[in-house]
């Protein structure tokens, strides 16, 4: 295809992309070097508010920002390179704790604490998602017929339920005394606060994520067992493979390139992790880097917020994914050069 | 068919004017824009502002993000706003509300001083109610167990340990303490309540210290009579556990009081009585905060249409208006009649409880606290390395805003 | 299908798989049956300590609200027959529905007169079945669980709930289409180019797929509410404030996906033999008349797929939506989760909860009627890595 074809057909998709993704991710980074601020001024207020029975007036010191003539506040933007980086991993606070060895004190940084949560997560709900997806695929695909549709439909409802919706469900099982807790407390004979301590709410944040995404490994893994080729699979069985050997040496092959897709996703989805930590409310005890980034941006009740903190953590964020993503962006490029 | 019949009824219904729809004393011909928070007061106030016509009310979560932003475009996207004594902060701030004296003075014969926010003598914002967390109470439990309205924390911590004891209820005491902004909250008002203040120099941190560690000790003892679950319950969850039986007290927003009383939903009704916040030093002034919620006016736009939003936002306010709702909030308007659920508040304010303090540092202050008080809490840090980190975290935003 | 000596399975594993399967339905469906048991509830019974309570609902049932074992036995009926309907009945339908060979319209409808029927059975006939024959039946029509739709009520007719729905119908088949007819033409483009431009171009898109939404989202509101003023340089008087508007959304919603949307429809379209595109440029058509002639007819299971993933992101979407529509056009899952961020009473919950059920209904028959195209549609290539 030519070059100004190509541009034709691509047109319209490049340019949705460049003015509402691109764009702001170049804001972004300029703005993660920069800081703008408000000019303050220091002066006595006096503030009415209502007493009882009668007003109660306070005359207090306090800064409040200069506005200019034209009644806009005073605003300067200043360029300060990599601070906001520096305040968002707080290198030598972290450096010190290293030194000590003390990993307690490092996880009491926002930034790292975030950080080991979304990498465990991310790295604990990839095989677990895989291995429900494929166990799923091969149970429907060995099911009798008839019951094959009535499973999938109900196995795709926590993949196409919303997510907030999703997350609630499942928040309210296990609340208080929801069902599910008064079960376990039944079951194990002992008091259960699932929301009390971190690590519970962990594995329901994991349990959450891998009921949602499962499904969808599952009905990619589906799809393509329906291609399998049989002659290959018979001829595995006149070579006495078993069946552990057969999935080992004929399916799993088969399934390569999905597991590698379903992975790529599940990686870039679970990097991001942010839904889970609002849904459960984990901020006490586990937050996420986008949570972090979100938690930067959103307005105090004065309507301060940390943009520049907010980009710079943000663009620590990309680049987490990035190099998550390298070893795939790799064999893209493999595929790219054998094919061209 | 019932539904459907219903239907028909409400659509029929829609075209009949009714008596309420006139009860507005004037016909509005310019269009009017309102947004602000949705809790149950606002969804009184803009129906019965909503009377005058050509208004149109964006009751939005997201309101806090959106408010700032809309009133500074020119011309503003909505003439009237909702605001409470934090919100109104990056507005004026930013000079995007206008003084009201003038239209005070015009329209607002009905207002009483006690409704007029003044900030340096001009008034910004105009009151409707306040709000404020205050005891509530089990009286059939205290009552049983002879115990009196405990007066200061000390001795809610002694009613505690006594129902505790007795084992009547799941837990004795319940708390707002979800982490982020409640748990902040119940810092500050501990912390103000035991005579602390926030800043020196009005900018420089000051919660290091004594103070800070009593409130915090003080918050800790208290959550050992807690659902361990504390640092995921907001209001909604207490307000709940009130109404299930779980718990004998707690310290709860007022607007949270009619609920109490609600058949439908709770099966303590009649139960619950209403007190002044606790003391955190005996003999103290009530350790919470008031809060007030009241309407601004947009400053970028046109002078007639500031009149027109001003006029209706007065029908929102009047004393019709309150005494259709006045179980839903604790009313600053003229005509309203407290009633048993509202003893709290008005005791609380008696008692001397400050104003919320709000301010641009108060609310970096507010979100350092919210997301450090839980680590303590948590047993992850120490009293005075949780407190560290909060005045870390606050300077660290203090510079990025500015204040320093 | 007769299954070769060879691959016939012992017993023990069978029943593990079968076991296995039955356990993961459990899961999967039992906090989506919990939520809709909970909506049908007087407030004191759904957040009752008792599970049986929640089940049977003793106080609902003792305002004369409650459902018969005839109610249940019959709703049971009309359950299946949609499930069987749905799977099995729909795609003759469809087909035969179908003008013209534009078989996305027969589709549309089939699945519009489909959801309205469904709508009439348990709005109407179903009330009206059960209350003509309930007390004609003695003890089967004894109410015997609490059940009450007033929060159903509530919602939709009190709170204009079908404000809501209608919003979210406007954005999300305006995402779907459009993110579909911008989605097909670059898949296509991409799929029939080995320039390294294409390469990077695909690079780019995955990097963008896994961008932090909330970090562009936040991006977007101050553009958003002062674009008149921006604006009017190039526009004049007429410069529209997107804030608001439900375009502007769909734009955002459309370019967020759409790095999802070429990946998953490039894959499909190299699944396509270039012969056959090539055959047709032989003969003379140009690029854009052989996409039309020729892969139009044979892309429709990949564009099936690909367009109920983006159908679930604008469906589903709370952080756009919240943020850059105002009330009068918000959506339903912005306006749910407003119920439970206000200041909320236990009411307002079960009403957040009837709501909630209410969208997810959609989504389910959605499912229902394409579940067969979604497999089929990934079978055909759609993911080929």
């Amino acid at each position: 295809m030519k070059g100004r074809t190509f541009i034709a057909f691509v047109g319209p998709s490049l340019f949705l992309m460049l003015l509402f993704i691109a764009a702001p991710l170049v804001s972004v980074l300029w703005q993660s070097f920069e800081v703008t601020q408000q000019v303050f001024e220091t002066v006595e207020v006096e503030t009415c508010t209502p007493g009882f029975p009668e007003q109660t007036c306070v005359t207090e010191t306090r800064s409040r920002p200069v506005l200019m003539e034209s009644g806009l506040p005073l605003t300067e933007t200043r360029f300060v390179g990599l601070e906001s980086y520096r305040n968002v991993l707080e290198p030598e606070r972290a450096a010190a704790a290293l030194r000590n060895g003390n990993i307690g004190e490092l996880l009491n940084i926002d930034f790292w604490k975030a950080l080991r949560f979304t990498l465990t997560f991310t790295l604990i709900t990839l095989p677990l998602i895989l291995g429900v997806g494929l166990v799923l695929a091969l149970a429907v695909n060995n099911a009798v017929r008839s019951i094959r549709g009535p499973v999938i439909f109900v196995s795709l409802l926590p993949f196409i339920i919303t997510p907030v919706i999703g997350a609630l469900s499942i928040r309210w099982l296990f609340v208080g005394d929801g069902i599910m807790t008064a079960f376990l407390e039944w079951w194990l004979q002992q008091d259960i606060a699932m929301f009390a301590q971190g690590w519970t709410i962990e594995i329901l944040m994991l349990f959450y994520r891998v009921w949602h995404v499962a499904p969808f490994a599952f009905v990619i893994f589906y799809a393509a067992l329906q291609t399998l080729n049989m002659d290959t699979m018979e001829s595995a069985i006149i070579d006495g493979a078993s069946r552990f050997e057969r999935l080992r040496y004929v399916i799993v092959p088969h399934l390569m390139p999905l597991i590698i897709f379903v992975s790529l996703i599940h990686l870039m989805d679970a990097y991001r992790v942010f839904e889970e930590v609002i849904g459960f409310r984990s901020e006490a005890h586990v937050i996420s880097l986008q949570w972090l980034t979100y938690d930067f941006l959103t307005p105090d009740d004065s309507g301060n917020r940390s943009i520049s903190r907010a980009s710079a953590s943000s663009m620590l964020t990309m680049i987490g994914i990035v190099i998550l993503l390298i070893p795939l962006l790799m064999r893209t490029w493999r595929d790219h050069r054998g094919s061209s | 068919m019932k539904p459907l019949a219903k239907a028909v009824l409400a659509a029929v219904l829609l075209f009949v004017p009714s008596a309420a729809s006139s009860a507005c004393e004037f016909d509005n011909e310019v269009p009017v824009k309102s947004i602000s928070a949705g809790f149950e007061a606002w969804k009184a106030v803009t129906a019965a502002m909503a009377e005058c016509g050509n208004f149109e009310a964006e009751l939005d979560q997201e309101f806090r993000k959106k408010q700032p932003a809309a009133f500074a475009a020119t011309p503003s996207l909505y003439q009237i706003g909702g605001v409470a004594n934090s919100t109104i902060v990056p507005l004026l701030n930013e000079g995007t509300i206008r003084p009201l004296d003038d239209l005070v003075a015009k329209y607002g014969q009905n207002l009483t001083s006690n409704q007029l926010i003044k900030v340096d003598g001009q008034v910004m914002s105009i009151a409707m109610m306040v709000n404020a967390q205050h005891l509530m109470y089990r009286k059939d439990i205290l009552d049983d167990l002879g115990i009196a309205p405990p007066k200061s924390y000390d001795e809610m911590l002694a009613a505690a340990e006594k129902i505790k004891q007795a084992g009547v209820v799941d837990y004795p005491i319940g708390a707002t303490m979800k982490t982020g902004w409640n748990v902040g909250m119940e810092f500050v008002n501990m912390f103000l309540g035991m005579g602390g203040e926030f800043f020196t120099d009005g900018v420089q941190p000051n919660v290091n210290n004594e103070t800070g560690i009593k409130a915090l000790n003080m918050m800790k003892a208290l959550t050992e009579y807690m659902d361990p679950e504390f640092l995921v319950s907001d209001s909604t969850y207490v307000q709940q556990q009130f109404q299930q039986n779980k718990i004998a007290m707690a310290n709860l927003w007022a607007s949270r009081a009619g609920a109490m009383d609600d058949e439908a939903e709770s099966q303590v009704v009649g139960k619950i009585e209403m007190a002044a916040a606790p003391a955190a030093v005996p003999g103290g002034k009530p350790a919470t905060t008031i809060w007030w919620d009241g309407i601004v006016i947009a400053k970028n736009i046109s002078d007639e249409e500031a009149d027109a939003a001003f006029r209706v936002a007065m029908e929102g306010l009047d004393s019709d208006m309150v005494q259709a709702n006045s179980d839903i909030a604790v009313w600053l308007i003229k005509g309203y009649q407290p009633g048993r659920l509202a003893v709290g508040a008005i005791e609380s304010l008696q008692g001397g409880a400050p104003s919320f303090p709000a301010s641009t540092a108060m609310g970096l202050m507010h979100t350092a606290l919210g997301n450090n008080v839980a680590d303590f809490l948590t047993g992850a840090k120490t009293a005075e390395q949780a407190l560290a980190d909060v005045e870390a975290e606050y300077t660290t935003s203090a510079k990025e805003t500015g204040l320093f | 299908m007769s299954t070769p000596n060879a691959l016939r399975q012992p017993l023990a594993l069978r029943l593990t798989s079968a076991g296995f399967l039955c356990f993961w339905c459990l899961i999967a469906a039992l906090p989506l049956f919990w939520i809709a048991v909970m909506s049908f509830k007087k407030p004191v019974d759904a957040f009752a300590s008792n599970p049986l309570d929640v089940i049977f609902g003793p106080a609902t049932r003792l305002e004369g609200k409650g459902l018969s074992v005839f109610g249940i036995l019959f709703a049971i009926a009309l359950l299946v027959f949609v499930y069987v309907f749905a799977t099995r009945h729909l795609a003759p339908l469809a087909q035969r529905l179908t003008v013209d060979r534009q078989i996305w319209l027969g589709w549309l409808s089939a699945v519009a007169l489909f959801g309205c029927a469904v709508i009439f059975a348990f709005v109407y006939v179903y009330p009206a079945v059960t209350g003509i024959l309930d007390p004609l039946l003695g003890f089967l029509g004894d109410p015997i669980i609490g059940a009450t739709v007033e929060h159903y009520r509530a919602v939709w007719f009190e709170n204009e709930f079908y404000r809501n729905f209608i919003n979210s119908l406007i954005v999300t088949t305006g995402v779907v289409v459009v993110s579909l007819t911008v989605g097909t033409l670059a898949g296509y483009g991409l799929a029939r180019s080995d320039s390294n431009l294409a390469f990077w171009l695909l690079v780019a898109a995955l990097i963008f797929r896994a961008l932090p939404h909330s970090v562009l989202v936040t991006g977007y509101l101050p553009p958003f509410i002062n674009s008149a003023e921006i604006l009017r340089p190039v526009f004049g008087e007429a410069a529209p404030t997107l804030y608001g508007q439900p375009w502007a959304v769909i734009a955002v919603l459309v370019s967020i996906n759409q790095p999802f949307t070429i990946w998953m429809l490039r894959s499909f379209f190299q699944n396509i033999p270039r012969e056959l595109d090539e055959a047709a440029r032989v003969d003379g058509c140009s690029h854009f008349q052989a996409f039309r002639r020729v892969i139009m007819p044979v892309m429709w299971p990949g564009v099936i797929t690909t367009g109920l993933f983006s159908f679930l992101l604008a469906y589903n979407d709370y952080l756009v939506t919240s943020l850059l529509l105002d009330a009068q056009n918000q959506t339903m899952v912005p306006a749910i989760a407003s119920y439970f961020n206000r200041e909320t009473t236990t009411t307002d919950q079960i009403e957040a909860v009837a709501a909630a059920v209410s969208i997810t209904a959609p989504l389910f028959v959605l499912v229902m009627v394409f579940q067969r195209q979604i497999v089929s549609g990934l079978t055909q290539g759609a993911v080929k890595g």
